[in-house]
């Protein structure tokens, strides 16, 4: 991936040489047809195509934003309510993410996620302890987590 | 279209103040450290975000690009996750008491478990 | 009517935070306290923002940044002091 990102700064860089106008615009203009290019020779590359994976990112960063808006509304319910009777929990969440790098992503999406806040981790580092404003439901809150960010972390670092 | 604009960045104006406030009130009523990290480290952060984005967009319409507005927003959002969790953990690892309607304490287990292997 | 809606806006903000400072006050650990300068160091970034509209300048703009990290980093310091003893930890 790092390479394919070379080879595309090369092409802007050619395009701007070739236009003769070093500027902002001519090196983005260049960058978006390097982009068409390796698109278009995507089958004689050895790599995946590395948008692809850009791709991925965006989709992950839509669906934080828009669990960011969920996890505020919740706060404001549970804030306003006029009789405070939530149940807060500490629950153990299991991962099956590799790296230091993955497990502090998503445990900083957990944090900015409906009703859990990351709190500890175990000593091996694969179990993250949340905890959550209301548990009404152990099992599916596990889920939920595992379910949607885990995938999508996977899908970027795979 | 100035004035567009204008009702814009008021709209994101009073959105953003509406989530600190309501964060504001949550660290004050709610019962326990942890509860009140939720209140602090999600609601103040999207509030200030929004406001952030009224003050970019406001600059943005005079034809200022001004970056560094960018790099806050994006500064509060590494550093909010990071702040409450290292607060919440400090704050169990001193011992400070959980709510008494609490149902579940998995952390509890682990430190035992650690406590009788290090014995 | 634009200034109108900010004032009122810097009002409410200015609420908030008297409402984290009585947090801070009262709070029965020191966690509490922390945690409630934390949240003021981040709504005053956003008291800073509202200001930049309304005096129309951009000059504040390093101020921002500056107050995020330095909140940041006193957070963390805090709950790390009250975690261990300790700021700086040595690995021996």
């Amino acid at each position: 991936m790092p390479f394919q990102i070379l080879i595309n700064v090369l092409l802007a860089v050619l395009w701007m040489f070739l236009q003769n106008e070093y500027t902002a615009v001519n090196f983005i203009s260049g960058y978006i047809i390097g982009i068409l290019i390796l698109f278009i020779i995507r089958r004689f590359l050895k790599f995946d195509f590395y948008l692809k994976r850009v791709w991925a990112i965006i989709k992950l960063i839509y669906l934080f934003i828009v669990e960011l808006i969920k996890a505020n509304i919740d706060v404001v319910k549970v804030v306003l309510k006029p009789k405070q009777d939530h149940q807060p929990g500490i629950v153990a969440v299991r991962t099956q993410l590799e790296s230091n790098f993955e497990i502090s992503i998503l445990a900083a999406l957990i944090t900015l996620t409906p009703g859990t806040i990351s709190m500890d981790f175990s000593q091996d580092s694969k179990t993250i302890y949340v905890h959550s404003i209301d548990v009404p439901d152990k099992e599916a809150m596990i889920k939920d987590i595992q379910g949607s960010f885990e995938k999508a972390i996977m899908e970027v670092t795979k | 279209m100035s004035t567009m604009i204008d009702v814009l960045v008021a709209i994101f104006v009073v959105i953003g103040v509406f989530f600190a406030v309501v964060s504001a009130i949550g660290i004050v009523r709610l019962k326990d450290v942890y509860s009140r990290a939720h209140a602090s480290g999600k609601s103040a952060t999207l509030g200030v975000i929004f406001i952030m984005l009224a003050v970019f967009i406001h600059f943005l319409s005079q034809g200022v690009m001004n970056a560094k507005i960018l790099l806050a927003i994006l500064f509060l959002f590494l550093t909010a996750p990071v702040a409450s969790l290292m607060i919440t953990r400090s704050a169990y690892r001193n011992g400070v008491k959980l709510e008494k309607n609490t149902v579940i304490d998995d952390l509890k287990e682990m430190y035992e478990t650690n406590q009788n292997q290090s014995k | 009517m634009f200034d109108t809606v900010l004032i009122v806006a810097l009002t409410a903000l200015s609420i908030a935070l008297l409402l984290l400072f009585i947090r801070v006050i009262i709070g029965p650990s020191t966690q509490d306290r922390i945690l409630a300068l934390d949240a003021i160091g981040v709504l005053l970034v956003g008291f800073i923002g509202i200001l930049m509209i309304l005096q129309d300048t951009s000059v504040f703009s390093d101020i921002v940044l500056v107050l995020t990290i330095l909140g940041f980093v006193g957070t963390l310091s805090l709950s790390k002091f009250l975690e261990r003893g300790v700021v700086i930890e040595h690995d021996d």
